[in-house]
């Protein structure tokens, strides 16, 4: 994969040849922008929507750099809201949204040219054809006619759809649909999509085969992607980053790498007689110690007690099966209590 | 990965291209949504079944107007049922069908199919859907309220021996048949856009623009045998067909027959024009707060 330094550049040289060819000079602006914001793609400052019941986001503040980005969270945790605020779909009561440069409260319209959205829910009109649906979003979005038809016939080619494009699309499959809804989210050429639940209703293959879509346009194509979510999953194979949004708020957001990191556990897979005397061991040796499903946790600081617990399990006559640093998993994400409780446990014992 | 999907693989990997071309912004949004919601209303670009209603509707209403001009082609005699003035008489129930089959498709077919969210996620404001959308049923009334009128105006001259002649005479009505057939066109298209985008169900906003339309003249009429005086007066402004019948009268500069609603009232028909403006406004006024409030 090429740097943010090259992309940019050759982004810049691009934008130089079509400025040589005299056309629209307020891209040419908004090119510049986009290679000055490459590394930062969006970034809110606490944005808070409150509706007569409930507070969807609560001074929510968060940036988020070019890539794949995975927005995670329960039913409710006010992960549309957040991707709908963007959209000017909703109006945020209070804070400020700077997407690709622009302030997208003030200038929504003139930001939303760049960006590409797929709903979560059915979109589309069924008693027209894809070509005909897409070709005219792409007019809605600015595009000229015939560009417009160009793009679309493109377009669909890359999301996999090729004679049945010219039907109504009243008799195509859940995952011909999923399809479409990508389309026209990216026939415009975005800078930015927001993909919601782009997976809703797929089977295991066409979930495949969407997951491959979106991480070829973030990857391939260079589109910024975020993507919200509830299958971990699929967020641990397509995203670069994640943001974990709970209760209208920030939970956590950063690469994907430092949601998995290890924790100050050890877990040793131990077999043979003699288990209880082994950990009875560790415990005199001043080690917190549990044991869970046949795997022995130990807590370990800064001690690094490696050579003894080697010594330990040959003194007696154990088996070693497995011995690693526990790793954080994602899951632990959506039930923090546990996982807390867990650590906490370890610590006090 | 299924045999199909690498088969297609390889024609995937002919690589994306990035669009370096002209982005026309909202012009073009509004102007490609005014073309299209323009054909969709005719049914252009979808199946033959959509397009069977408004184009048997537009031919209904086209209808006497054809016969009239096909008489005057074959018979010597001059008789002229059908003038400028009394032209809208003929169109009034077509007009309100018109208006009930296609407005619920133009207003209420995003709302049902979910697809306003990406209309609003684009490069287009609320206000800009909406004008489009108004614009392409006014436009669309056209074809019933103005079109046949300017055909009969030709014909009328092309059927007389004396073509300069017969424009020379009736000029004066050419600015007329136009200013009334947008007001009329406007008008309709702005109520049945109010009552068409309240709700999704494509059934209850016909039904509803139906009665709006036509049943509220028997109403009127009702009232006008019974209690008349000032609630009739007040009736007759509120009614579409009879305001609307009383601003193209006034236009015309013409009279209304006593034996009708508006006769009876025996109102100014100038006051007829105030009225149809108010209405258009707040009919507008509706739609325009419709599309702003919706959640999508």
């Amino acid at each position: 994969m090429r740097s943010y330094q090259e992309r940019a550049a050759a982004h810049l040289s691009r934008v130089k040849q079509r400025n040589k060819a005299g056309k629209h000079c307020h891209i040419f602006v908004t090119d510049c922008l986009l290679v000055c914001v490459r590394m930062t793609l969006l970034e809110t400052h606490e944005l808070t929507k409150v509706y007569p019941t409930v507070t969807a986001l609560d001074r929510f503040s968060v940036t988020i750099d070019s890539g794949i980005t995975g927005v995670v969270g329960s039913n409710g945790a006010g992960k549309s809201t957040f991707l709908k605020i963007i959209l000017g779909l909703v109006t945020p009561t209070s804070g400020e949204v700077q997407v690709l440069g622009f302030d997208a409260l003030r200038h929504g319209p003139e930001l939303r040219q760049f960006i590409g959205y797929m709903p979560e829910h059915d979109c589309l009109p069924l008693d027209v054809s894809a070509t005909e649906f897409v070709s005219h979003m792409a007019q809605i979005n600015g595009l000229p006619r015939a560009a417009a038809r160009e793009r679309t016939a493109e377009t669909l080619r890359h999301v996999g759809l090729f004679e049945e494009r010219y039907r109504e699309m009243k008799g195509y499959s859940t995952g011909m649909k999923q399809r479409v809804k990508l389309a026209q989210a990216l026939v415009h050429d975005p800078r930015l999509m927001l993909l919601d639940e782009p997976t809703n209703g797929l089977d295991p293959a066409g979930r495949d085969e969407m997951l491959d879509l979106v991480r070829r346009t973030g990857r391939e194509f260079g589109i910024a992607v975020m993507m919200s979510s509830h299958l971990l999953s699929e967020i641990e194979r397509v995203c670069d980053h994640l943001v974990v949004i709970e209760g209208g708020k920030l939970v956590r957001s950063g690469p994907l790498g430092s949601f998995t990191e290890r924790t100050q556990v050890l877990a040793i897979e131990v077999d043979g007689d003699g288990i209880d005397e082994f950990i009875a061991r560790l415990r005199n040796a001043g080690l917190q110690v549990v044991e869970e499903n046949h795997t022995v946790l130990v807590g370990i600081g800064e001690s690094r007690p490696y050579d003894f617990i080697r010594d330990s399990v040959a003194d007696f006559g154990l088996a070693l099966v497995r011995i690693e640093q526990r790793r954080q998993s994602l899951e632990d994400l959506f039930r923090p209590q546990h996982a807390e409780e867990e650590a906490h446990d370890v610590a006090a014992r | 990965m299924s045999q199909r999907a690498e088969a297609a693989g390889s024609i995937y990997d002919l690589g994306y291209r990035h669009y370096d071309g002209v982005r026309l912004g909202r012009r073009q949004s509004f102007l490609s949504l005014y073309a299209y919601s323009l054909r969709g209303a005719f049914g252009l670009g979808r199946r033959t079944t959509s397009k069977v209603i408004p184009v048997a509707v537009v031919l209904l209403a086209a209808a006497p107007t054809l016969a009239q001009l096909a008489i005057a082609a074959i018979s010597p005699v001059d008789a002229r049922i059908i003038e400028p003035a009394n032209y809208f008489d003929f169109v009034q129930v077509t007009l309100a069908i018109f208006c009930a089959a296609v407005a619920p498709e133009l207003f209420a077919r995003d709302q049902r199919m979910r697809t306003l969210p990406l209309y609003f996620a684009r490069g287009l404001r609320r206000d800009d859907y909406t004008i489009a959308k108004l614009a392409a049923l006014a436009t669309a009334l056209l074809f019933i309220t103005l079109l046949p009128q300017l055909v009969l105006f030709i014909g009328n001259g092309l059927a007389g021996s004396d073509l300069a002649g017969y424009a020379k005479d009736h000029w004066m009505e050419l600015p007329q048949v136009v200013v009334s057939g947008v007001i009329v066109a406007v008008f309709f298209a702005c109520i049945s856009a109010a009552i068409g985008s309240q709700t999704p169900r494509r059934a209850y906003s016909t039904v509803a623009i139906i009665a709006v339309l036509i049943l509220t003249s028997v109403v009127a009429a009702v009232i006008a045998d019974t209690v008349g005086g000032v609630t009739l007066k007040i009736v007759v402004l509120l009614v579409p067909f009879e305001a609307a019948t009383g601003v193209i009268r006034w236009i015309f500069n013409a009279s209304v027959a006593r034996e009708t609603n508006l006769g009876k009232s025996g109102l100014d028909l100038w006051i007829c024009f105030p009225a149809v403006l108010t209405v258009t406004a707040i009919t507008a006024w509706l739609t325009f707060r419709r599309f702003r409030r919706l959640d999508v």
